[in-house]
């Protein structure tokens, strides 16, 4: 029985019907208010936070609900959409009681972002509204200017992480035109003036400073080139991600 | 000795500069003056305000067991700064970041003051401050439990072990004035320390003012460390240890100790990041451990010592 639902699950399709969905985690949070407002019964928490999601306006307006079995079994959800990751134990309880959990597996570049949103749309049943987003993002993504030189970019995160291969931000570089200067090492702040990049890509502070965070805005760092992007437009992959490769092709 | 510890002194700061991330040459301008020397400077302030505060609190409570960190002036030191920082006090005025340590330095001294006052033996004055450091580094986990910024909660190792790197230097600069001022303060204490050494009742036979003189010793201490723990954390031990490497040389007695003291907790604290930053290229770590981890390993076995031969 459960192996059965499991597949069930990833059918699309299979949920056009569905009409109460709730979802768990901020980025099936984004892409469900994107293509099928009208369907939801909650959001996760995080939807709503200004800092973290693209969608936050909207979901001001919009119900959330804790990743708590009972609270989201009180919402009757026809459907429920999570990540591979988190709230597992939940997603667990969720099955037992036989409501269909469709874990989607968080994409890294833009043909994953397409099949992601195109795996989406057609499982609520709103397939062409999936088409508008993605035709929209290939718009923006064309209109970028293409640099003849190519920068080196770096990626800093706080606590000196940096973004490498095979990251979302890797492929946010490369359809901004910028190099990725990095192998996905970590880099103090002395390695990155040792060979500073071309144009260091920062988040944009947030409003309350840690030491981690205040790092980034280190006087030594004064004559590097920066650029800075919102973590709402970062922490996770869809449609929107072409705003953060706008924001960095300049 | 002065002398001696002085060239000491100006010879690790010499190494200390070439000292870097995977690399030991002198670098190019911008990573010396923004990195190395404001590293290197933060350490001979902390390490000297520490150093200094140790012999004088040793001598004015008459025990071999005072130390700002293990009577937690430097905790609340901590918790202080981290009030001032993590909620955008000092992102708006920055002068706030040391003026936190310094006010949580101040309530941790006199709360320490006024147990002294009272109750003057030597065990169960540690045991206050054990107990002063306990609820500081409590509340410190509260406080960077409840901070906005997702980061605070990963930082309390910062905060309770301290660390030097990264600093930007016009913090250096902002903490620096107090912790001048404080050492200057405690190294005039000399000779009403030597006349405490023979008893409260001699000293005062002696015409020493002790009251005011144990008040000096507090607010000093509160200048010398507070705002250095505001920029570089709660770096333990140099201060228990510093007067008891220097007593084998310069005898007993408190004021003979207080000149050299500042320059011996600059000399060891510089050593002690100078081996944290090596330790990345001799050993297998991704990165400097906080200087504060050295200290108390190195520290702690020396407390045990000290505390088994003052056993009675």
């Amino acid at each position: 029985m459960f192996l059965v639902l499991m597949g069930f699950g990833f059918a699309p399709a299979a949920h056009a019907s569905a009409a109460r969905v709730v979802s768990l985690n901020l980025c099936t949070d984004q892409m469900l208010v994107l293509l099928a407002p009208e369907k939801i019964a909650a959001l996760s928490p995080l939807a709503r936070d200004l800092a973290l999601s693209f969608v936050a306006p909207q979901a001001a307006h919009l119900p959330v609900v804790r990743a708590s079995a009972e609270a989201v079994l009180e919402l009757r959800p026809d459907l429920v959409l999570a990540a591979p990751y988190g709230a597992q134990t939940t997603l667990a309880l969720l099955q037992q009681e036989r409501v269909p959990v469709l874990r989607i597996a968080l994409p890294h570049d833009f043909a994953g972002i397409r099949q992601m949103t195109r795996l989406l749309a057609a499982t609520l049943g709103v397939p062409q509204r999936g088409e508008v987003l993605l035709a929209a993002m290939d718009a923006r993504l064309n209109r970028l200017p293409h640099p003849d030189h190519e920068l080196r970019a770096l990626v800093w995160e706080p606590r000196g992480l940096t973004a490498g291969p095979g990251t979302l931000m890797d492929a946010v570089l490369r359809a901004a035109g910028l190099n990725n200067g990095s192998d996905g090492s970590r880099e103090s702040l002395e390695t990155l003036l040792r060979h500073p990049p071309d144009v260091l890509v920062v988040q944009t502070a947030s409003a309350y400073p840690s030491i981690a965070t205040s790092l980034l805005d280190h006087p030594a760092l004064a004559g590097v080139a920066r650029r800075e992007i919102p973590p709402a437009l970062t922490i996770c992959a869809g449609p929107f991600s072409a705003e953060a490769a706008a924001l960095l092709a300049r | 000795m002065i002398r001696w510890l002085a060239l000491l002194l100006a010879v690790l700061a010499t190494i200390s500069l070439f000292i870097g991330d995977g690399t030991f040459a002198l670098p190019d301008g911008l990573i010396l003056w923004q990195l190395r020397v404001p590293r290197t400077l933060l350490g001979m302030l902390v390490g000297g305000g520490l150093g200094l505060s140790g012999a004088v609190l040793q001598g004015a409570l008459r025990n071999p067991l005072a130390d700002p960190g293990l009577l937690g002036i430097t905790g609340t030191a901590g918790l202080g700064a981290v009030i001032a920082f993590y909620w955008g006090l000092a992102a708006t005025f920055a002068p706030a970041l040391p003026a936190g340590g310094l006010l949580g330095a101040g309530i941790g001294a006199a709360f320490l003051l006024g147990f002294a006052g009272r109750a003057p033996s030597g065990p169960s004055l540690i045991l206050a401050g054990v107990a002063v450091s306990a609820i500081a580094s409590a509340l410190l986990a509260l406080a960077l439990t409840l901070a906005p910024n997702p980061f605070a909660l990963t930082e309390i190792t910062f905060w309770l072990m301290g660390g030097l790197g990264d600093r930007p230097l016009w913090q250096v600069a902002l903490a620096a004035p107090a912790i001048l001022l404080g050492g200057a303060l405690l190294l005039s204490l000399g000779r009403g320390l030597d006349a405490l050494s023979l008893g409260e009742d001699t000293a005062r036979s002696l015409g020493v003012p002790v009251t005011r003189t144990l008040q000096l010793a507090a607010v000093g201490t509160a200048f010398a460390v507070g705002t250095g723990a505001a920029v570089a954390g709660s770096i333990g031990f140099v201060g228990l240890v510093v007067p008891h490497l220097l007593r084998p040389w310069l005898g007993e007695r408190p004021g003979a100790l207080l000149p050299a003291a500042p320059l011996a907790g600059a000399a060891l604290l510089l050593t002690a990041d100078m081996l944290v930053r090596l330790a990345p290229m001799l050993l297998p770590l991704s990165a400097a451990p906080p200087v504060g981890v050295l200290t108390a390993l190195l520290g702690a076995p020396f407390l045990v010592a000290i505390a088994r031969r003052s056993a009675p």
